[in-house]
């Protein structure tokens, strides 16, 4: 009886892929969507949609960018289906090196021993988590899918469906973005100088 | 003359920090950044404070644990139930 062998074959078979990238999926979500319950709907979403399309998956090719692409295309969707949102952010033409150039004109110590580190350090993981979510979705997708999982650019191209030449501008301005949002965050949590009236930063 | 030069090169450098940052230089270039570091403070420290940056985020963003039941409840989801119930 091949037909419900391989039936039941793809069941188990979809069943542990997607264990096996599930946590990975989940943190993905949570930075794409920004809270929890947002975030459980778009695994759930995702993984019906990837279930359901089980069969265009080609064994033995990467499971976890099929699925990944999946997900931000849910996340996408999503979006579009929401109220339209201003494109524009405080974060846009950050200049390069802004945090050590901040740092450094702040007095904050940019010798010695690793003092990037102390900087986070001292913001904390839920500080640099609501850092990255300040990013605008196109640089927050890539850097998520970066700095999370270590996808190589070319895994990143993938999943969005774009050239390596957009992921590595996304990623380049998205770092220079996420450096100005750490520091806002500094400043607004008081470990850093507070900027003067009328300065911009 | 020799300050004109190693400007240049601080600026080539810079140009390709990202790249070395993320392993996607040649063997060649890297070497070349490199080199140039072996004798520059300041590309030095810049390098090494988006180094630090880059590594101090990836660290923290990936300590982040899914709630313990949402995979079974997908999973759950996603299985039709055995003999379906048809008969009530």
């Amino acid at each position: 009886m091949p037909a419900p062998m391989s039936l039941d074959a793809a069941a188990v078979s979809f069943e542990s892929l997607f264990s096996a990238v599930f946590n990975t999926a989940y943190g993905v979500a949570l930075r794409l969507s920004r809270n929890q319950a947002d975030a459980e709907d778009l695994v759930q979403d995702a993984a019906f949609l990837a279930h359901r399309a089980f069969a265009s998956f080609t064994p033995g090719t990467n499971f976890r960018a099929w699925f990944l692409k999946i997900l931000t295309n849910c996340f996408y969707s999503k979006r579009r289906q929401e109220k339209s949102r201003p494109v524009t952010s405080d974060l846009d033409d950050t200049p390069d090196l802004y945090l050590y150039a901040r740092s450094g004109q702040a007095g904050f110590p940019v010798q010695g021993p690793d003092p990037a580190a102390q900087l986070l350090e001292a913001l904390g993981t839920e500080r640099v988590v609501q850092a990255i979510n300040r990013l605008p979705d196109e640089y927050r997708v890539v850097s998520t899918l970066f700095f999370m999982e270590d996808l190589s650019y070319e895994e990143i191209a993938r999943v969005l469906e774009c050239p390596v030449g957009t992921v590595r501008s996304r990623l380049h301005r998205g770092r220079k973005m996420l450096q100005k949002a750490l520091w806002q965050i500094a400043q607004e949590d008081g470990i850093v100088g507070a900027p003067l009236a009328g300065v911009q930063v | 003359m020799s300050r004109r030069l190693n400007r240049h090169t601080c600026e080539e450098v810079f140009r390709r920090l990202d790249d070395y940052l993320d392993r996607r230089l040649s063997a060649d270039e890297a070497r070349k950044v490199e080199e140039h570091l072996h004798i520059c403070d300041a590309c030095t420290r810049e390098f090494t404070f988006e180094a630090s940056v880059l590594d101090g985020v990836k660290h923290k963003l990936r300590h982040l644990a899914a709630p313990p039941d949402l995979l079974t409840r997908i999973l759950a989801q996603l299985s039709p139930p055995k003999n379906g119930g048809q008969g009530a």
